[in-house]
């Protein structure tokens, strides 16, 4: 499901994506345990995307949808582009894929890790580069984006804002 | 989507009632005063909702994990609040924040969720043994979407179980959640002639 979001804060929640072009939004996934959260940044038109992704790829006998990253990516591209964002301007930014259980029961990697893998390899695929991330650990992260100039911000639980993708000064667009 | 009927619902309510039962009585053996729970909820949500049943995703939790392996793969998963957890361990004069305090929190999943899945089994005659318990602090909305993911099972919905246990005279209370998976469920369900 894709929302165009106006105004204020606008939560992406798990399998949702959420796009806006105002600048006067935020778009935010709070409480990323092993899930996902991949923004796709167009600062010099503001627009962003945000996609909570929970799942690397739908099964064989499913339909993909916005759970999985096979599909949430170039969905989210998609949706982005549709707003005005120019795909070579387009900057990605990760958080989350974090590993706060062990679950053990089959040796394999876990989701968190696998999740994190899968958004690299479809971002690849669309030619998209990451610019930023924070994944991995143990921790669950909350993190928001402001349209306005696509900065980028997470927290993990008790912990303080840390910024994690900004505007160069230079770049900044007047509004 | 998998959706359940309101027999059914009742059937897992019941379960629910008296698995918490047992448990609330093994929690007011190791504290030595009552405990009272709830009357459980079961109901089978599409994922974000059932994160939302518990709380603000951000709000932050203890949350103690007891993999459920066997017959069924499930989790118990008990969500106690700072404060609360702060009461429970000051029984024992502990700090849930500390390595004993953690031991303490991971003592008592041990102990509920144990008494609870020993009824579920004795009921459905299937063989279910609790894995050593798992003890975070952080968001609730990451707490329990990394257990609905953690094993990659791509569900539609999750069957969630909810009790609230309190202890009488402490103002201590905590969230008691089974989820299955989806599996799981259905041969629960089948064993119990539904």
């Amino acid at each position: 499901m894709t929302l165009v979001a106006t105004g204020t804060e606008h939560l992406a929640r798990m399998g949702e994506q959420v796009v806006s072009a105002d600048a006067g939004d935020v778009l935010a996934c709070v409480g990323l345990g092993s899930c996902i959260g991949l923004a796709l940044i167009d600062r010099r038109a503001t627009v962003a995307g945000l996609a909570h992704i929970m799942l690397p790829a739908a099964p064989a006998s499913g339909t993909p949808n916005g759970k999985h990253a096979d599909h949430a990516v170039p969905a989210l591209l998609e949706a982005v582009l549709e707003l005005g964002a120019a795909r070579h301007r387009i900057d990605a930014v990760l958080v989350g894929g974090a590993s706060m259980f062990s679950f053990g029961t089959d040796g394999g990697q876990q989701v968190g890790a696998r999740n994190a893998e899968a958004v690299h390899a479809e971002l690849a695929k669309l030619r998209l580069h990451p610019r930023a991330e924070a994944t991995g650990g143990t921790r669950g992260r909350t993190m928001r984006v402001r349209v306005a100039d696509g900065r980028v911000v997470y927290k993990e639980a008790g912990g303080t804002e840390v910024e994690l993708f900004s505007t160069p000064v230079g770049l900044r667009v007047a509004a | 989507m998998t959706t359940y009927s309101d027999l059914q619902l009742d059937a897992l309510r019941e379960l629910a009632n008296i698995g918490s039962g047992q448990a609330a009585a093994s929690l007011s053996s190791l504290l030595g005063k009552p405990t009272d729970i709830s009357v459980p909820t079961a109901a089978a949500l599409p994922l974000a909702d059932a994160v939302a049943v518990a709380g603000q995703p951000d709000e932050e939790r203890h949350g103690i994990l007891v993999p459920i392996i066997g017959d069924m793969q499930a989790a118990v998963v008990l969500l106690v609040p700072d404060e609360d957890a702060q009461t429970l361990c000051s029984v024992y004069g502990l700090d849930p924040h500390s390595d004993d305090g953690r031991s303490m929190l991971q003592e008592v999943g041990n102990i509920l969720g144990t008494s609870y899945i020993n009824v579920l089994a004795q009921m459905t005659g299937m063989a279910l043994e609790p894995a050593p318990p798992q003890v975070v602090h952080d968001m609730l909305g990451a707490i329990l979407a990394s257990v609905l993911m953690g094993r990659g099972e791509d569900l539609e919905v999750a069957l969630v179980l909810d009790s609230d246990l309190t202890v009488e005279g402490e103002e201590c209370s905590m969230s008691f959640l089974l989820l299955p998976e989806s599996g799981g469920v259905e041969d629960l369900l089948a064993r119990l002639g539904l």
